[in-house]
């Protein structure tokens, strides 16, 4: 069960959690007149900070 | 064509690894125990994945329209890229041991040869298990990598060319066993599969949810350019602080 709870989430919960997040975001300014020419660097921008997040806790532990 | 190349290496490079770490599991299980039944388990698991993929794959993908379709796969792949991006990051920045297929096979073998040996002409249901439960799990990720590659618009036969390469690769690299195993870069290779996954679950989500990236499939080229930027950034970030002892 551990190992398929791995494969499926991921070993850390920043990830699915924060992939969702973004998910929801996009959902929520796709009706913004701009967002068919910019949405795409938003959602860019967004995976980017899921990813910071994500490698937080290695940059706390020294 | 910029799609195609990127679908066609990501797809080789992704189910490349997942087959290495498959093999080396099985290569423990048939060295430590007896080859037969390390074979038998991993085709139960090969056979089980067929199944399922012959059975959910078509019904599936004919049932869903292209759009939803797109933020399901781009959501997957984000998921899955993002974990292997992630964790190379940690790996090239010298925070988590390097990927190591060889490594895996030399353990898994130990704890195999720890345990008691079946009698004489009976089935080794442990060494079944192992081998089967090993190539199931790595089988889901190529399944799930390959179809998510795959249904993106042409995506099919680069992802398909691309899987059947690895294969190739992978049994080739296991016929002339270990050497090749131990010399592979693999945390490296498992970091650039991170950024083209991550690349495309970015892109389809895009596409998913009527985002019209500037220069269509090029999108792919500067999308993967950030992250591999962003990321290596982490990476350095992370190498030069200390390691509490």
């Amino acid at each position: 069960m551990r190992a398929l709870r791995t494969l499926l989430l991921g070993e850390t919960v920043a990830l699915p959690v924060g992939v969702a997040l973004v998910l929801l975001a996009a959902l929520a300014l796709q009706g913004a007149s701009w967002w068919e020419d910019a949405g795409g660097f938003i959602l860019l921008g967004l995976v980017v900070v899921v990813l910071a997040v994500a490698l937080a806790p290695a940059h706390r532990r020294r | 064509m910029t799609a195609f190349v990127l679908t066609l290496v990501g797809a080789a490079l992704a189910v490349g690894l997942e087959l290495l770490e498959a093999m080396a599991i099985v290569l423990a299980v048939g060295s430590a125990r007896r080859p037969r039944d390390a074979v038998i388990g991993a085709l139960g698991a090969v056979v089980l994945l067929a199944v399922v993929v012959v059975a959910v794959g078509p019904l599936l993908l004919a049932r869903l329209p292209l759009e939803p379709l797109q933020v399901v796969i781009g959501v997957a792949l984000l998921l899955f890229g993002l974990e292997w991006l992630r964790k190379g990051v940690l790996r090239l920045a010298g925070r988590r041991s390097p990927s190591s297929s060889f490594r895996e096979y030399l353990e898994e073998r130990e704890a195999l040869e720890g345990m008691a040996p079946p009698p004489p002409g009976r089935p080794d249901w442990p060494a079944r298990v192992v081998a089967g439960k090993g190539v199931l799990l790595e089988g889901v990720e190529v399944v799930l990598i390959v179809v998510a590659l795959g249904a993106g618009p042409d995506g099919l036969t680069p992802a398909v060319a691309g899987a059947a390469v690895a294969v190739v690769a992978t049994v080739g690299i296991g016929v002339v066993l270990h050497r090749p195993l131990m010399r592979l870069p693999e945390s490296h290779l498992k970091y650039a599969v991170g950024v083209v996954l991550s690349s495309f679950g970015v892109f389809f989500l895009g596409e998913g949810l009527d985002v019209r990236w500037p220069g269509g499939d090029v999108a792919l080229l500067y999308v993967a350019a950030t992250l591999a930027a962003v990321s290596q950034a982490q990476v350095a970030a992370l190498a030069r602080q200390p390691v509490a002892a």
